[in-house]
């Protein structure tokens, strides 16, 4: 294995960090929950790596995500636009609209024909347009975060969240299992209200197909069909498409020692 | 304007329209039906006047549907100086009323995602955003607007109208009026009288340019006449809830409103206004209130919430509540009297100037007081309404000073007049439970 | 710069100490001749950020923006204590109703004074807003006993025009002082509090001084006041570099010389001539066109709407501009702040990322 650079995307709720080869390729990547002493966990992140293949030295890391400022081993920061939109034009080879939910922030960038970044827009400060609209409500159902998407697809009908903010949704929510609705139509609703306003950010902007969809809400089956319901357009994913942040940082680290 | 357009327009509104919405009327007064789900054991049999008063709204957005191509069409702002308008023979649309009835009939979410999709702000006010959601993709419960010609933006109820008129103007193309009347924070300056009569004058060859006739000062007497009667009428409606039980709750008058919004100036609005008020004081008579059992009075502050009219009734009629009259409503009533057939353009920046939401926070809170007390209230519900600032503004305040200061119970309910989303009925009925235990202690 | 510039703090004081006056006033536009006058000095009052918005909020709804909010809380906590008046431009309709409640139900110890601004540019409006200057006069007159003459209203007229051409000329030769964008903007800035003679030697000394221009990538920021200010260091930092701008508070009080030798029309003059504001009604064509010129003239490649939450007079006019910007090449971007909130962290991405958008 011999990696070239190093990106690494300090995130919300997961921290990525991704080892590419000269010619661009993944071969290295790890995956944790974030700790809130990001700085130590970086190192271990690297001394895990150092582990495998014994020298880092001028291997360059560039960080970005939410936390990047606190990745003091970085030799630059970017933002998670910018690499997001770099990682997954390099890994589907075109540009078009990225829909990447996050967990704390929910971002629709339109790729352009030599991976650059057209334009892009993001939720605002609340939280309704972001995973954690569906995290904060599957908490109040009881039903795990991993299983929201495969409960909600079984439901055989739906029913209408009039709230997008997640307080109101919430008591909403509490109100409905009070007079007897389903788990499973309540699920779907909720994916419909958060689609809804994630599908306004890509109006907003101006879809330009294909749409191409990020992070780590991808495991969730019920997230991509209801995008494709209400865009009308079919959705591709990366390969791994909860790593295009740090893949992203990584090319333009390999980028930055080639100049 | 365009033959064929006209021949449409007799053809659709009056052979086949309205000869049929009149015997649709005609059938619903004949064997009127009450809704299964009417809550008939607490609220009263809907009044008569609703066929009617279904007609003339269907008719007015029927007229309005074959309007372009066979009369000049203007948009305009809920409190602006029509009268010149109808006057000059326009079709006049106020898309405010348009907002209130999309959110009536529960289609505002997917008219103003619209808008919010093209780039509109979610913290802009509601009924602009439906409005827009409107022009930009044609969507509305009532068939077909038409497009207008002229705009009218007035300033008397906010500035708001100004920026979303402004957006209308770009999209459409048309010339818009803009009537600015100054705040009255205590006093209207002769200054800013002056000012509003000269941006009437100066209105008026615009208004005749794009309608390609000059204005008949006769006929606009004759329009502000019946403007006038209406509107006193409309008072008189109003006045009638200062009995016990009230014949009419003020959910039904935001309803039975419509016409004294958009259908001011017509002798048909006179006549209807007329029969709603007989069969009030028929009512009265018979002792009918609109709630079965009522025991407690309220006032109602600020816009309505369009989306949710019946549940306040009946949520508040289960416990023999009424509210029986509102500053809203009372708004389209209160500038009757300054009305002057003589002096049609100094009457009308008059009246213009002084709708309640041109006027200060104090003349708000007077008229709150006035009204518990002419109509034996026993508290007061203000709806502070996220998308209307110039109502709301103040009334943290007053709320405060009406139970201090006066001793009137009040409730401050946060919600929106059209947007559902902004609204939690959880919160809503927690709220509207404890003050209607404090009502009752 | 040669001479530090003084804080709001200490002008105060210094008027203070020299027994004169000083009104409180809140945005935009007014007219400072009118004021001075009379030995009023106006000491603007945008926001300010940072202070304890639960005295606000005891008398005003969350939905009411964070500049409205600010200013309650800070008279509530005796911030504006040093003035005699407070005077309020109509603005819009949260500043019509903070007047308002002020007026009737707050009713605090300075007299409020309510300015009308006409929402149209046409000659009645000018006259309208003529008349309005002259009942001021007649207002400021019953409070203060004095009576100011045609010639001293038009002396202070004439002060203000100089102190605004010299703002201009700050404008225009910004690219090439080489200061950084928060230090531009503490300088154009204190023409909110300075009196005018001040500003105006203040002015005269940085054009004298030169430095060499600094690179970075040349934006517009557009909106009401770049608070909290931290913000011009986020783009410093990101080799931004603001070269023009459509501020509430800056760019679009470029205010011309009047024509009129009647004081009161000269005053209304300078005000509608202003560049293209939606809180005095201008339409959105102007706007594009005065904004893609502004784009042209500086060589901006994109625009930042920097935007105070729930400001209606921005927000309406947004989508359409960013449309006809992109028409033009000019790429834009929305950033909604609350003033109290020391700069998210989501802004500081969007800023970044929308500069390494126009680096690419």
């Amino acid at each position: 294995m011999k990696i070239a650079a190093l990106g690494i995307d300090v995130g919300s709720t997961t921290v990525k960090m991704v080892g590419i080869d000269a010619a661009g390729e993944i071969v290295w990547h790890h995956l944790e929950p974030v700790d809130p002493r990001v700085e130590k966990q970086v190192d271990s992140f690297l001394n895990k790596l150092k582990q495998e293949i014994n020298s880092l030295n001028n291997i360059p890391l560039i960080a970005t995500g939410y936390g990047r400022n606190l990745v003091h081993q970085a030799v630059k920061n970017i933002t998670e636009i910018t690499c997001h939109a770099k990682g997954v034009y390099h890994q589907l080879g075109h540009g078009g609209t990225l829909i990447d939910i996050g967990g704390q922030d929910s971002k629709v960038i339109v790729i352009g024909t030599k991976g650059q970044v057209v334009d892009f827009a993001m939720n605002d400060k609340c939280a309704a347009g972001t995973g954690r609209f569906l995290e904060n409500s599957a908490a109040r159902m009881q039903v795990p975060i991993e299983e929201m998407g495969t409960v909600a697809l079984s439901a055989t009908e739906e029913v209408a969240i009039s709230s997008t903010c997640t307080v109101f949704a919430e008591s909403e929510i509490i109100s409905m299992i009070a007079h007897g609705v389903e788990i499973e139509p309540i699920l779907m609703g909720l994916h419909r209200s958060l689609i809804r306003r994630v599908v306004a950010m890509v109006r907003s902007v101006g879809l330009v197909p294909p749409l191409l969809l990020s992070g780590g809400v991808v495991k969730n089956p019920a997230i991509r069909k209801v995008i494709e319901e209400e865009t009308k357009e079919q959705v591709f994913l990366p390969e791994h498409p909860q790593l295009m942040g740090a893949y992203g940082a990584a090319l333009f680290a390999l980028k930055l020692m080639a100049s | 304007m365009g033959i064929t357009d006209s021949l449409k327009y007799y053809w659709n509104v009056k052979v086949v329209g309205q000869p049929f919405l009149h015997w649709q009327r005609r059938q619903a007064e004949r064997r009127p039906k009450v809704s299964s789900r009417w809550r008939s054991d607490i609220l009263s049999p809907p009044l008569r006047i609703g066929a009617k008063t279904k007609e003339l709204i269907s008719r007015h957005y029927l007229e309005g549907r074959y309007a372009n191509g066979h009369r000049p069409v203007a948009w305009v702002t809920s409190g602006g100086p029509v009268e010149i308008l109808q006057a000059l023979g326009f079709y006049v649309l106020y898309p405010e009323n348009h907002g209130a009835l999309c959110g009536v009939r529960k289609a505002v979410v997917e008219i103003y995602g619209e808008a919010e999709n093209a780039g509109y702000s979610t913290d802009i006010c509601s009924y602009a955003r439906t409005d827009i959601g409107s022009m930009l993709s044609g969507k509305t419960p009532v068939g077909r607007l038409p497009k207008p010609d002229l705009l009218l933006a007035c300033t008397n109820i906010c500035q708001t109208v100004l920026h979303w008129y402004r957006v209308l103007a770009k999209h459409f193309e048309v010339p818009l009026i803009l009537i600015d009347t100054p705040f009255v924070y205590t006093k209207a300056s002769d200054h800013a009288l002056e000012y509003v009569k000269k941006q009437l004058e100066n209105s008026i060859p615009i208004a005749e340019q794009v309608a390609g006739r000059t204005l008949d000062y006769r006929r606009l007497k004759e329009i502000i006449h019946l403007s006038k009667d209406a509107t006193e009428l409309w008072l008189e409606i109003i006045g009638r809830g200062r009995h016990h039980p009230a014949p009419m709750s003020v959910f039904d008058q935001f309803i039975h409103m419509a016409p004294i919004v958009e259908m001011r100036g017509k002798k048909e609005t006179v006549d209807f206004y007329a029969a709603l008020l007989k069969e009030l004081d028929e009512n009265i008579d018979k002792g009918i209130g609109a709630v079965r059992n009522e025991r407690k009075r309220l006032l109602w502050d600020n816009l309505p919430i369009w989306y949710r009219l019946r549940y306040f009734a009946e949520n508040l009629g289960e416990h023999g509540i009424c509210v029986v009259a509102s500053t809203y409503t009372n708004a389209w009533a209160e500038l009757a009297p300054l009305m002057n057939l003589e002096k049609p353009l100094d009457s009308m920046a008059n009246t213009y100037m002084h709708p309640i939401l041109n006027q200060g926070t104090k003349y708000k809170l007077d008229t709150m007081k006035r009204m518990v007390e002419e109509f034996q209230l026993d508290g007061v519900i203000l709806h502070s309404d996220r998308s209307c600032k110039p109502y709301s503004i103040g009334q943290i305040d007053q709320r405060n000073l009406l139970i201090q200061e006066y001793g009137i119970p009040a409730l401050l309910l946060e919600a929106d007049h059209d947007d559902p989303r902004a609204y939690s009925e959880e919160q809503v009925a927690s709220r509207l439970a404890s003050f209607v235990e404090m009502l009752d202690d | 710069m040669s001479n530090p510039i003084p804080s709001r703090k200490e002008v105060i004081e210094d008027i203070k100490n020299r027994g004169e006056l000083v009104a409180a006033v809140l945005p935009i536009h007014y007219s400072r001749a009118l004021l001075r006058c009379f030995s009023i000095y106006p000491v603007e009052v945008w926001g300010p950020p940072k202070v304890d918005v639960s005295l606000g909020g005891a008398h005003l709804q969350p939905y009411v923006c964070s500049i409205v909010h600010n200013a309650l809380s800070f008279l509530k906590m005796g911030g504006l204590n040093a003035a005699d008046f407070i005077l309020i431009p109509h603005t819009c309709d949260s500043l019509q109703g903070l007047t308002s409640v002020l007026i009737d139900l707050i009713k605090p110890e300075q007299a409020i004074i309510p300015l009308y601004l006409p929402r149209g540019q046409r000659e009645e409006d000018i006259i309208f807003l003529a008349d309005e200057f002259r009942s001021l006069y007649t207002r400021l007159s019953e409070l203060t006993g004095k009576k100011p003459s045609s010639k001293d209203l038009l002396a202070a007229i004439k002060r203000e025009e100089t102190s605004d051409l010299l703002l201009a000329k700050l404008y225009k030769t910004r690219q090439q002082m080489g200061l950084s964008n928060l230090d531009f903007y503490r300088l154009v800035r204190s023409r909110e509090y300075l009196p005018a003679e001040h500003f105006s030697t203040l002015a005269e000394e940085t054009l004298q001084t030169s430095t060499q221009p600094r690179p970075g990538i040349p934006i517009i920021l557009s909106g009401i006041v770049p608070e909290p200010m931290e913000v011009l260091n986020k783009i410093d930092e990101m080799n931004g570099q603001v070269v023009a701008d459509d501020l509430a508070c800056c760019g679009r009080r470029l205010y011309k010389p009047g024509i009129s030798p009647e004081p009161f029309r000269r005053m209304a003059e300078r005000i509608i001539s202003a560049p293209p504001d939606p809180t005095r009604g201008n339409p959105i064509e102007e706007r594009v066109k005065y904004l893609v010129e502004m784009a042209q003239n500086s060589g901006a490649q994109g625009i930042i709407f920097y935007e105070v939450k729930f400001c209606e007079p921005e927000l309406f006019d947004l989508p359409n501009l960013r449309n006809s910007l992109k028409e033009h090449g000019l790429a834009s971007i929305i950033i909604e702040v609350d003033i109290n909130n020391p700069l998210p962290h989501q802004v500081a991405t969007r800023i970044s990322a929308f500069l390494e958008m126009l680096d690419s």
